[in-house]
C-alpha cells in the first residue's frame, strides 16, 4: 500500500490530493513501524508526517495555486537515474545479513550491551530514551540544531522581522508589519 | 460568527486537553514512548488549533511572536548549556556525571530531563514560528474562488 | 462466563470492523459529497466505538481500559466535529445538496 500511495501521489495533479495523501502515507508508514515493534518511531512518524506536516503543507496550500503545473521536461532521464541509483543500493546491500536476522553485530554486540548498561547507568526503563539523550546525546543535540536551522531558514525566507520600507504604497507590506 | 460555534465550543474544551497530554508526553520519555521531539510537536499543535478556529491575531496575543522566536534558541542553548556546565565542572561534554557526582544515576535522570525538556520546546517554537510565517501572509484565492 | 465475555468482545470486534469497512466502501461508492461525508462518518463514531468496546472488554478491569475510554471520549467529541468542520466549509463555499425537481408532482397534485 505504501508503493500505491507514493506512485499516486507523484502522478496526480491536484495539490489538495497530494497533501492528503502525504498524510496518508505517513500514517501507513507509522503503522508499519508498530508492526516492528518500535513504538517511539511510530509515534514520532503519526505526530509529526500525519499531523503536524499535513496541516502545514495545507497552510502553505493557501498562498499557492491548487493544480500542479505541467512539466515541459521529459522524464525519461530522471527516472533512469533513479532507477540506476536504486539498482546500486541493492547490489550493495546484498552482502549484508537477513533483515532482522538474530546474528547481525547489532544484535549481538551494541544492542545487547546497551540493554545490559542501562540498568546499572540509568535506571530509566526506557531504553529508546536513555540511549537517545545519554548514550548518544551528541546525535540528538545535532538533530536539534537541524529543527533550529530549519526553523532561521522558514524565518529569514518568509519573515518574522519587520522590515522598515521607505514607499508605504506596496499592499503586500501591511502583512509582514503584523508579526515582529 | 453564528455557524464557527461548535468548532469554537470543541476546540476551548480540547486545547487544554491537549496542552496536558503535550507535557505527559514530554516528562514520561523515561517510562513510556515519547520524549522531547512528539511533546513540542503535540504542543505546537494546541497553539496552531487555537490559531485556527480563533483569529490569528488571538493566538499572536497568547504566544506573541517575539516570545516563539526567543524559545527557539533558548532550547538549543538549553541542551548544549547542559554540555558546556558538565566541561565546567571538569568532566567531559554533555557528561551527566557531572550534575551529582555522588549519584551518577540521579545526575543521568536530571541530565535527560533538562536535555528533552530542550528538545521540546525548540520543537514547539519551530513549529508555531513557521505557521505563524505562513499564516500572517494574505492568501492568494478567496474562500469562494476554491 | 469466559467463553461468554470471549463471543461478546469477538462479536463487537467484528461488528466495529464492519462498519469500518462500510464506512470505507461508501465513501468509495457513493455519488455526490453529502452522502459520502456521512459514510466518512460511520466509520468515525460506529466503527471506533465498536472497536474500542470490544478491546475494553478483553483486556478486563485494567489501566488499559481506562485509557482506552479516554481515547474513546477523546474521539467520540472530535470525530463528529470534523464532520460538522468539513460540512460546514462546503455549506459556506456555496455546494448544495441535490435537489429533487417537481416536475411530476404538479400533474398529479391538481386538487
Amino acid at each position: 500500500m505504501l508503493i500505491v500511495t507514493a506512485v499516486t501521489v507523484v502522478k496526480t495533479r491536484s495539490l489538495f490530493a497530494i497533501v492528503a495523501l502525504s498524510g496518508v502515507f505517513s500514517l501507513l508508514s507509522a503503522l508499519l513501524f508498530i508492526t516492528w515493534d518500535a513504538v517511539d518511531v511510530a509515534f514520532t512518524e503519526a505526530a509529526v508526517g500525519a499531523g503536524i506536516s499535513t496541516v502545514l503543507m495545507l497552510g502553505t496550500l493557501a498562498l499557492t495555486s491548487r493544480a500542479e503545473k505541467e512539466s515541459a521536461k521529459s522524464n525519461l532521464l530522471p527516472l533512469f537515474a533513479v532507477v540506476l541509483a536504486g539498482a546500486v543500493m541493492f547490489y550493495g546491500t546484498l552482502d549484508m545479513p537477513e533483515f532482522g536476522s538474530p546474528e547481525t553485530p547489532v544484535q549481538t554486540h551494541v544492542g545487547p550491551d546497551y540493554l545490559k548498561r542501562i540498568p546499572d547507568d540509568i535506571h530509566v526503563p526506557n531504553a529508546v530514551t536513555a540511549i537517545l539523550a545519554s548514550y548518544r546525546g551528541y546525535d540528538t543535540l545535532g538533530e536539534t540544531a537541524v529543527v533550529f536551522a530549519a526553523g532561521i531558514g522558514v524565518l529569514m525566507l518568509i519573515g518574522g522581522l519587520r522590515r522598515r520600507r521607505i514607499n508605504d504604497d506596496d499592499k503586500n507590506s501591511s502583512d509582514t508589519k503584523d508579526t515582529t | 460568527m453564528r455557524h464557527h460555534l461548535i468548532l469554537r465550543v470543541i476546540t476551548k474544551l480540547l486545547v487544554g486537553t491537549i496542552f496536558l497530554f503535550a507535557l505527559y508526553v514530554q516528562f514520561h520519555g523515561d517510562y513510556s514512548p515519547g520524549g522531547g521531539f512528539q511533546a513540542g510537536v503535540i504542543m505546537a499543535v494546541g497553539f496552531i488549533l487555537y490559531g485556527i478556529v480563533f483569529s490569528l491575531a488571538k493566538a499572536q496575543k497568547v504566544f506573541p511572536p517575539w516570545l516563539v522566536h526567543k524559545l527557539l534558541a533558548f532550547g538549543v542553548l538549553l541542551y548544549a548549556g547542559t554540555g558546556i556546565y558538565s566541561m565546567l565542572m571538569g568532566y567531559g561534554y554533555l557528561d551527566y556525571t557531572a550534575i551529582d557526582p555522588d549519584h551518577p544515576s540521579h545526575g543521568q535522570h536530571l541530565g535527560i530531563l533538562i536535555v528533552e525538556l530542550g528538545v521540546g520546546i525548540t520543537v514547539t517554537g519551530v513549529m508555531v514560528a513557521i505557521y505563524y510565517a505562513f499564516a500572517a501572509r494574505a492568501p492568494i484565492l478567496s474562500d469562494e474562488d476554491w | 462466563m469466559d467463553f461468554f465475555f470471549s463471543f461478546l468482545c469477538m462479536v463487537l470486534i467484528i461488528s466495529g470492523s464492519f462498519f469500518v469497512v462500510i464506512g470505507a466502501f461508501g465513501t468509495y461508492r457513493f455519488p455526490d459529497f453529502w452522502s459520502r461525508l456521512h459514510a466518512a462518518s460511520i466509520t468515525d463514531s460506529a466503527g471506533v466505538i465498536l472497536l474500542l468496546i470490544g478491546m475494553g472488554i478483553y483486556s478486563g478491569l485494567t489501566l488499559i481500559t481506562f485509557k482506552l475510554l479516554v481515547i474513546g471520549l477523546f474521539l467520540f467529541i472530535t470525530g463528529p466535529t470534523s464532520t460538522h468542520a468539513v460540512a460546514n466549509a462546503a455549506l459556506v463555499s456555496g455546494l448544495r445538496p441535490p435537489q429533487i425537481t417537481n416536475k411530476t408532482h404538479k400533474k398529479t397534485n391538481s386538487d
